[in-house]
């Protein structure tokens, strides 16, 4: 069972420090989800975590026990990479084995294990076969398997997903999620696709620059963005950030209002525009909409379908309560 | 498939090439061997020119096979490339890993670790034998003599005198002599082809997977484990091209041996065929006949040894 725990701990590379100092409690049995966008610093947290770089100061906790200076092998944490990372000249059998025979297990009882967690991730049919001859989903499946047999006290996946093409993505996307209801055991999970963090995540934690924006649960993202970052950052299509005297109206710096949260008319309504791009989804429709003076661009997200077309006049009305205000310092009000 | 004809015709020429290339030098050498044929004989005039008319049968292979340096040099062909081959592999794989790792200067390091490569063989056989190896003017014979010197002063010190006094008068090694000519060409081969593997190791290990060898440090495994079960299976193949290119390099040495020995007592089959190609090319031709069947034999035993171990 593991619950994390990070003190206070940074990270620096030369001069650069790329993680200020950081707090963070994993509960026991969460998934947590690190998100941002790329080079902000969530993988180089997990590796703080997994070991696999030093902390520059401050310390990890797993279970009370302070590891900072334990060897990765030594914490009890299993990794999967982005890459997979599969042992290349070994069969998938021995892939799975490696980690049980690096600590001396006994055949038997790796044999077990083996047949087990194949049995979990449909992997049975190909124990024999080299990674090199299997799909990228089965090839991840692998790296999973290698990670499940060590009974480790958490699962780290460094951008799992990333490699796989969009119809696996959803799939694999479900095989983890099943996984972590099955067994229990605390996940961290780094991404960069906030859908996978949505989906996923009983704890988001999105971060900007080393700094954790913010912390919480999807929708206490999604309904009550702390600050100006998370509110763009969560969501899809991004949320509008307004910041004319249209934000003055509501005693606001910048006002947000997501896309799916705007009624739309041809008639009349509280901001008028021209429609530009209109993504017709089938479910949805997105319609991009200039010149309302709010923003350069404005998203609309409505369900089904529309009768507008490229420069046809369009009326905007967003739902009084649903509005994010933020102050000048991007913060919720 | 009427219209694969133009690409197998338009690729002809160069299979031809190839054919020509290997076969013609092959058959001529399976036609000498079957055949009496000399540079020079004063009774039989006849045999100087080769014609099927002097026809020996496996006569030449007969006379071969009964001559007494035969089996040496079939030996000492197989000890040689075998010696050099184990002994390249094994440096070449420690110093590439060893050089893997950034350091300050590591560029002028690599460029003086591929120096051997670019010396002669003639001239590394000479530097070797009379610079390094000579019993007296040589390194060896001046380090020799020096522990001697050293050892001699220290019999008459107090206390450890006795203990240096037991000490023999080392002798050096010479290396012309018959039983050790063979391990000079393998220690100055050696030398000279180290750089050859570890060039190639190193560009191996430049590519290996470094999440694999994270992903392997997070389960349990220690630096040996890593390098036993990552980076040697990761080098079976370059060290099966570095180990193909190296015997059939090897199986053909000749400067060395010439230059170390002339051959005393240590004769491979290259030079076996020199000499016989003084005057009997009939005897030279059977002779690298055999020499092509060794080096076959060499290939296939050394591609599924390696095939096995190492490719899994």
């Amino acid at each position: 069972m593991g619950k994390i725990v990070l003190e206070n701990v940074t990270k620096s590379f030369g001069d650069t420090q790329v993680i200020p100092p950081l707090n963070l409690t994993i509960e026991d049995g969460e998934f947590a989800v690190f998100v941002g966008p790329s080079g902000c610093g969530k993988s180089t947290l997990l590796r703080l975590i997994a070991g696999l770089e030093d902390c520059t100061s401050g310390d990890v906790l797993i279970n009370g026990d302070v590891v900072t200076q334990v060897s990765p092998s030594k914490r009890g944490l299993a990794m999967v990479f982005q890459t997979y990372a599969l042992y290349p000249h070994m069969t998938v059998r021995k892939n799975i084995a490696f980690p049980m025979r690096m600590s001396g297990m006994s055949e038997a009882e790796q044999e077990k294990k083996i047949q087990a967690a194949a049995e979990s991730l449909n992997l049975t049919d190909y124990l024999d076969r080299k990674p090199g001859q299997l799909s990228g989903g089965q090839r991840q499946r692998v790296a999973i398997g290698r990670a499940i047999v060590r009974d480790p006290k958490a699962f780290l996946f460094d951008e799992p997903l990333s490699n796989l093409d969009a119809a696996l993505r959803v799939g694999m996307r479900l095989e983890i999620s099943e996984m972590h209801a099955r067994m229990g055991t605390t996940m961290i999970y780094v991404t960069h696709d906030q859908v996978e963090a949505m989906t996923m995540a009983d704890k988001i934690v999105v971060l900007q620059a080393g700094v954790i924006e913010q912390v919480g649960s999807p929708l206490d993202l999604y309904h009550k963005p702390q600050n100006e970052f998370v509110a763009g950052f969560i969501g899809s299509p991004k949320m509008n950030l307004i910041k004319t005297d249209e934000a003055a109206k509501h005693n606001a710096a910048t006002i947000g209002i997501r896309p799916e949260h705007l009624t739309v008319s041809t008639t009349d309504g509280a901001w008028k525009g021209t429609v530009g791009v209109a993504e017709h989804l089938g479910s949805d429709t997105f319609i991009h909409v200039h010149d309302t003076g709010l923003a350069d661009m404005i998203t609309v997200r409505i369900s089904g379908d529309i009768a507008v077309k490229h420069g046809d006049r369009i009326f905007l009305t967003p739902e009084a309560d649903q509005i994010h205000k933020f102050d000048a310092n991007g913060l919720r009000i | 498939m009427a219209n694969r004809t133009l690409p197998r015709l338009l690729q002809t020429p160069a299979v031809i090439l190839l054919l020509l290339w290997m076969i013609v030098p092959l058959s001529m050498t399976l036609y000498f061997s079957f055949i009496r044929y000399v540079l020079n004989n004063l009774r039989r005039p006849e045999w100087t020119k080769p014609s099927i008319d002097n026809w020996r049968g496996f006569g030449n292979y007969e006379f071969v096979l009964n001559n007494k340096d035969f089996i040496l040099a079939i030996q000492n062909s197989l000890v040689i490339v075998g010696s050099i081959l184990f002994l390249t592999v094994i440096l070449g794989v420690l110093i590439a890993v060893l050089i893997n790792k950034t350091f300050p200067g590591q560029g002028i390091v690599r460029v003086l670790l591929i120096s051997p490569f670019f010396v002669m063989p003639a001239v590394n056989a000479v530097l070797w034998i009379n610079m390094i190896l000579d019993p007296v003017l040589g390194l060896q014979g001046i380090a020799v003599d020096g522990i001697n010197t050293w050892i001699s002063g220290l019999k008459d010190a107090p206390l450890v005198g006795w203990f240096f006094s037991l000490w023999p008068t080392l002798e050096p090694i010479s290396f012309r002599a018959t039983q050790t000519s063979a391990i000079a060409v393998i220690i100055m081969v050696t030398w000279q082809w180290t750089p050859f593997a570890v060039l190639i190791f190193m560009t191996s290990l430049q590519s290996e997977d470094q999440q694999q060898k994270e992903a392997a440090i997070l389960d349990g495994a220690n630096t040996w484990n890593q390098f036993r079960f990552l980076t040697l299976p990761h080098l079976g193949r370059p060290i099966a091209i570095v180990v193909m290119i190296q015997a059939i390099f090897h199986l053909s040495l000749y400067a060395e041996i010439e230059i170390v020995s002339r051959g005393n007592g240590n004769k491979n089959l290259p030079y076996l065929i020199g000499e016989f190609a003084n005057n009997n090319i009939g005897a030279a031709s059977a002779t690298g006949i055999f020499a092509v069947i060794l080096a076959n034999i060499v290939a296939i035993f050394l591609l599924r040894m390696i095939g096995k171990t190492l490719m899994e």
